[in-house]
């Protein structure tokens, strides 16, 4: 089954449209990596697809079932009350720059939203967060404050945080850009790990070998339009004039 | 002299206490007027905010007790002159608290709504839980400011004559014809927002476990 | 003219305010809500045990008492005076309230108190009489009969014309205080008060020449004659039981106590000794 399918997407900002007419699905169990220069729309992309944003055009599936779209008059529809919780529970999002609640503990922060949103036993909910802690190789900073953390810690509790939701797909948006080089190593590790669960993964990153070493499939995204689109060997050894200069950047 | 200025000492910190329980509220909701999508409520709100700042707390306070009578024709008198006061204070406050709150909201980064969206925090849970709590770090020194401003404004009550600590004072200071209830009225005012300060530094150093 | 800037801003800001309601009294009055000035003694004062009191006072409570009614003794802001009035908050001002020059914005009880506006100069100013104070600063209460008397339209006009400065106080204590920081040369104000002042302070003297005399009254709404008529009755009862002497006695107001004298075998023609 499709977890996700986005179809004939469209985003503009005052006038410029950035994704024009875009279409692509996440199956269940895949990795899928988005790759392009900056300003070619893979966070705008992601944004419309966690809703951050509001599509201009086309529209959004969860599970199979419509949740928003935008009609022939131009209305936006978008999920309301009880199906807007059910839907954002589909899915959880880890930010470039962490976006933790800095006057949360650790522990708070990932337990928070279970708890008071998900109306969860608190009890489960600890269990639960102190396992992923432990995954994550934090466990001695569940009473610890973000602003105690490093920038690599931090973005591993974003990443806690985001699975204590129990999502069925989880979207990443550059999730290593805000770090120091020497400090994406440990979040990428932490992903891979993810990846061996087979956890529905959708990433938007700078990080080329890494891109190629753990997806599925890859698209490669150029000027607000899907450019290539396949499995990792065809898109990175692609004889595709756009592909090749975008690469060449990363000195490959 | 002391015992008289101590009970008008009681009764600026009622009006201190009551004006702080119904001004701080009241500005988070004007505060929510001003930065509101309509646009009709956000001028309602910007013209009172700018009418309340713009004019003497002394002058609000007459407007407030003699107005019901000049504009309604209801007859006043009796408690109504404690209720006017605490009206008066806490419409005037609550427009600065208002831009404060306003500051302090407008300045979140806008991360953190999105955090908490993406982890299905409905809006009214978003600003209580998430929001709120680190407005409150961040405005904490203005209100401090305006906190020790108020315990000193208690004394405009006199245009009002009610028989607060400065009333009091200038009362008894006519009767005994000398200067002596002024600089005892001047130490209560000091001491009482030495302890405001105590208290609100208190309460900064326990928000300081986070930056 | 009455310099009475917060009842104008109050005027201003509550332009509506022209058509005054007329305040109903109750039938059956239980309350008499008296508005004074606590900064006025020997009138009306705070006294050592936090209490308010003084002459007005006292004579209010003798009225309430023959009457069967409470006396609600209400501090005001001598400046918001008539918007208290006004208002209905207080049923009459009764506090060293000068007749003269106002006898037709008031209901007016009898006189009873002859006061005259007098200057207060310290004793080694070299200061004698009315004319040594040109160039001087003189200070005067805010809102005050001895401020009315010194403006443009007063009796006293040109006398005032020739101070250096006329200073306004909020309260006479101020004023008072100024004179003996140096600050200003003389203080006019109402004898009794003068009297007051400087039996507590010394060094201090009124001069002999006199700004004018007037009268005290009880001020009372413009309709409201039959509360008047009624604290008159009961004002006149206290002249003959002795009352209205020993208080004049215990406040040392003997000499300026007018109440009764003349009105009581002329008590028919009462409306014209009101305003006289």
């Amino acid at each position: 089954m499709k977890l996700l399918e986005m179809s004939h997407i469209r985003k503009q900002f005052d006038n410029l449209e950035v994704l024009h007419d875009i279409s692509f699905s996440v199956s269940e169990g895949e990795i899928l990596s988005i790759i392009g220069p900056s300003g070619s729309g893979k966070s705008t992309l992601l944004r419309c697809a966690t809703m951050l944003e509001q599509i201009d055009g086309g529209e959004i599936s969860y599970l199979g079932e419509r949740t928003a779209w935008v009609e022939a008059d131009g209305k936006r529809v978008y999920p309301k009350g009880e199906q807007a919780k059910r839907v954002h529970a589909c899915f959880g999002l880890v930010f470039q720059n962490f976006n933790l609640f800095p006057h949360f503990s650790v522990m708070k922060n990932i337990t928070d939203a279970p708890i008071t949103i998900q109306k969860r036993p608190k009890e489960e909910v600890y269990e639960e967060a102190r396992e992923l802690l432990r995954k994550m190789g934090l466990s001695d900073k569940e009473d610890a404050y973000p602003c105690q953390l490093s920038g690599g810690q931090c973005q591993r509790v974003a990443i806690a945080r985001a699975l204590a939701l129990n999502p069925k797909i989880l979207f990443f948006d550059e999730p290593t850009s805000a770090l120091d080089p020497e400090l994406t190593g440990e979040v990428l590790k932490v992903i891979k790990s993810l990846a061996e669960t087979h956890i529905t993964m959708v990433i938007v990153t700078h990080e080329m070998s890494f891109a190629r070493d753990i997806s599925d499939r890859v698209i490669f995204m150029d000027k607000g339009v899907v450019a290539l689109e396949g499995s990792p060997d065809e898109v990175f050894d692609a004889d595709h004039a756009r592909i090749r200069e975008f690469l060449g950047k990363f000195g490959r | 002299m002391l015992s008289q200025l101590s009970n008008g000492m009681l009764r600026s910190m009622g009006i201190f206490a009551l004006t702080l329980i119904f001004s701080l509220p009241l500005g988070l909701l004007i505060s929510f007027g001003r930065m509101s999508k309509n646009s009709l409520l956000r001028t309602i709100t910007k013209i009172y905010i700018s009418v309340m700042r713009g004019t003497p707390l002394m002058l609000q306070l007459l407007v407030v007790y003699f107005g019901p009578y000049y504009l309604f024709g209801m007859k006043i008198g009796g408690s109504y002159r404690f209720t006017a006061i605490i009206i008066g204070f806490s419409l005037n406050y609550a427009a600065y608290f208002a831009e404060i709150y306003r500051a302090g909201i407008e300045s979140m980064p806008v991360g953190q709504y999105e955090a908490a969206q993406v982890l299905g925090y409905g809006k009214i849970q978003c600003f209580f839980r998430i929001i709120f709590p680190q407005v409150i770090k961040r405005i904490l020194p203005s209100v401090t400011n305006e906190v020790i401003t108020l315990v000193k404004d208690t004394s405009l009550s006199f245009s009002l004559a009610y028989a607060e600590m400065f009333t009091i004072a200038k009362q008894i200071a006519a009767s005994q014809t000398t200067f002596m209830p002024f600089v005892v009225a001047a130490v209560f005012y000091y001491v009482f927002n030495l302890v405001v300060a105590v208290v609100m530094e208190q309460i900064e150093k326990r928000l300081n476990y986070y930056q | 003219m009455r310099k009475n800037w917060m009842a104008g801003a109050i005027a201003a800001a509550v332009a509506v305010s022209m058509t005054m309601g007329t305040v109903s009294m109750a039938d059956e009055r239980t309350t008499f809500t008296v508005g004074f000035d606590a900064e006025y003694p020997p009138y009306g004062y705070m006294d050592d045990d936090g209490e308010y009191t003084g002459f007005d006072l006292e004579l209010a409570q003798a009225v309430c008492d023959l009457e069967g009614w409470e006396l609600i003794k209400t501090p005001i802001d001598w400046d918001s005076k008539d918007l208290e009035l006004e208002s209905g908050s207080i049923d009459c001002i009764w506090s060293g309230f000068t007749i003269n020059g106002r006898e037709d914005d008031y209901t007016w009880s009898y006189p009873y108190v002859d006061n005259s506006q007098v200057i207060v100069v310290a004793e080694d100013s070299g200061i004698t009489c009315l004319d040594d104070l040109a160039g001087k600063i003189v200070g005067v209460q805010a809102a005050s009969a001895a401020l009315e008397l010194l403006s443009e339209d007063g009796d006293q006009a040109d006398l005032a014309a020739t101070f250096g400065t006329l200073q306004e106080f909020a309260d006479y204590n101020t004023a008072f205080v100024e004179l003996q920081a140096g600050s200003i040369d003389a203080v006019a104000m109402d004898i009794g008060v003068a009297q007051y002042q400087i039996k507590e302070k010394e060094g201090y003297i009124i001069l002999d020449e006199e700004l004018n005399s007037e009268q005290y009254g009880v001020g009372f709404r413009l309709d409201d004659e039959e509360l008047r008529d009624t604290v008159n009755e009961a004002l006149l009862a206290l002249v003959e039981d002795g009352t209205v002497a020993e208080l004049a006695e215990k406040y040392e107001l003997s000499d300026m106590v007018c109440l009764g004298e003349g009105i009581l075998e002329e008590a028919e023609t009462e409306t014209e000794a009101v305003t006289e």
